[in-house]
């Protein structure tokens, strides 16, 4: 990022390279769809090079691409009103992570739908930390909550999915 | 073998390219909002300087006098440091600390006009040259639109501080900076105004510092604006 800062189009592409993967799941998990993702990763990249001024070394740069990212989606929800759209969608998911500590309770299929039926909130904390490996810490720091309540919120929502999932493995048992 | 590297769309890339100019990294909210504070507190004497301190002071004593307003001052600089973070994609405080500090803020304001009020009721006169006492209305004008100037002008340094460092929710974190300029000036300002009643106090010192919050929010708005003009 500072080679970025100092002019580098290479350290640019080497960014896009490292995080436009994660960011476009994080971006499809928000939206609900991967159509609106890639529109809204582009915008997060655009907007990342507008704000570069704004980045300080102190700061990890994975969290900070992040926190631009759902900055990105909330304007572009609040400036499109997609809001229904948006959960009108959830229902295929088509880009939705599976953990891998959910993996022996059911299918992708199931995850997938178990962790679209989980609260928003509860949802994207426990993304946040079991896929893309962030501390509750940086969390804390993408949502505007404390790392208590990152925290809480990643528990409650696996213990959700596991709940649901387990009783799906029941009554399929 | 296929590299399956993510690379950026043609369009992107060119958006890049057009503006690769080195841009020098951002401080951290600490150091925003301690280069803001010498500005507010220049500002904030100037107003003391000029008009003097208030008649009642000995009445109040130096710690509704000078200790209120000190801390009225830190929690100034306490709102501009969350707002620099308010605008850090990764470094937002948690929701609640953000609102309740501001709202702790605007308490710690009404409760000191309060206090004023109740140990000096009185307040003192303020007298023009001429020795004639200035009347209540003209106060009320000269304190508004004397401290909502004073405001004015701080939230604009404070908004060439933040220049670049507003990269997400440039209104919330505009709002907080320019609530943390109108408390400021207030600190200051209330040293030097006579007046007490609360419908001064309130009405002409409060909606300076609401007016600075709104300004504060509009010129945050409008920096990112700026920011998302193509070169």
């Amino acid at each position: 990022m500072i080679r970025y800062q100092g002019g580098s189009l290479e350290a640019f592409q080497d960014i896009y390279a490292e995080l436009a993967s994660s960011v476009r799941r994080y971006l499809s998990h928000l939206a609900g769809g991967s159509e609106i993702a890639d529109d809204l990763l582009q915008e997060t990249f655009l907007q990342m090079h507008r704000s570069r001024a704004a980045y300080n070394p102190a700061y990890a740069v994975r969290p900070w691409v992040f926190g631009l990212a759902r900055n990105v989606f909330l304007m572009n929800r609040r400036a499109a009103r997609r809001w229904a759209q948006v959960h009108e969608s959830r229902e295929d998911l088509p880009e939705s992570p599976v953990l891998p500590e959910a993996d022996s309770l059911g299918s992708r299929d199931e995850i997938r739908r178990g962790i679209a039926s989980l609260a928003t909130d509860q949802a994207e904390a426990l993304l946040l930390h079991h896929e893309w490996g962030f501390s509750f810490d940086e969390i804390a720091g993408i949502l505007g909550i404390s790392a208590a309540a990152a925290r809480a919120r990643a528990s409650r929502g696996m213990a959700d999915l596991r709940a649901a999932l387990t009783g799906l493995q029941r009554a399929r048992a | 073998m296929m590299d399956r590297t993510p690379r950026p769309p043609e369009a992107l890339m060119r958006a890049i390219a057009q503006d690769l100019r080195p841009v020098k990294p951002a401080p951290r909210p600490l150091r925003l909002a301690l280069e803001a504070a010498p500005w507010a507190l220049l500002l904030s004497s100037l107003v003391l300087l000029a008009v003097g301190i208030r008649g009642d002071s000995g009445i109040l004593g130096p710690l509704l006098t000078w200790g209120a307003s000190a801390a009225q001052f830190a929690l100034a600089i306490v709102l501009v440091w969350i707002g620099a973070h308010e605008g850090t994609p990764a470094g937002r405080l948690p929701k609640q600390a953000v609102y309740s500090t501001a709202a702790a803020a605007l308490l710690v304001v009404v409760a000191i006009t309060v206090s004023t009020l109740s140990i000096s009721p009185a307040g003192s006169a303020l007298r023009v040259p001429g020795g004639l006492p200035v009347p209540p209305w003209a106060m009320d004008l000269t304190c508004g639109i004397g401290s909502t100037v004073a405001g004015g002008i701080l939230v604009l340094l404070f908004s060439w501080i933040f220049r670049n460092s507003l990269a997400i929710r440039p209104s919330v974190a505009g709002a907080l900076y320019g609530a943390g300029a109108g408390i400021a000036i207030n600190a200051g300002w209330r040293i030097a105004c006579p007046v007490t009643p609360l419908r001064h106090a309130l009405g002409a010192h409060g909606t300076a510092i609401v007016a600075t919050m709104l300004l504060g929010a509009l010129i945050g708005r409008l920096l990112q604006t700026r920011g998302r003009r193509p070169n």
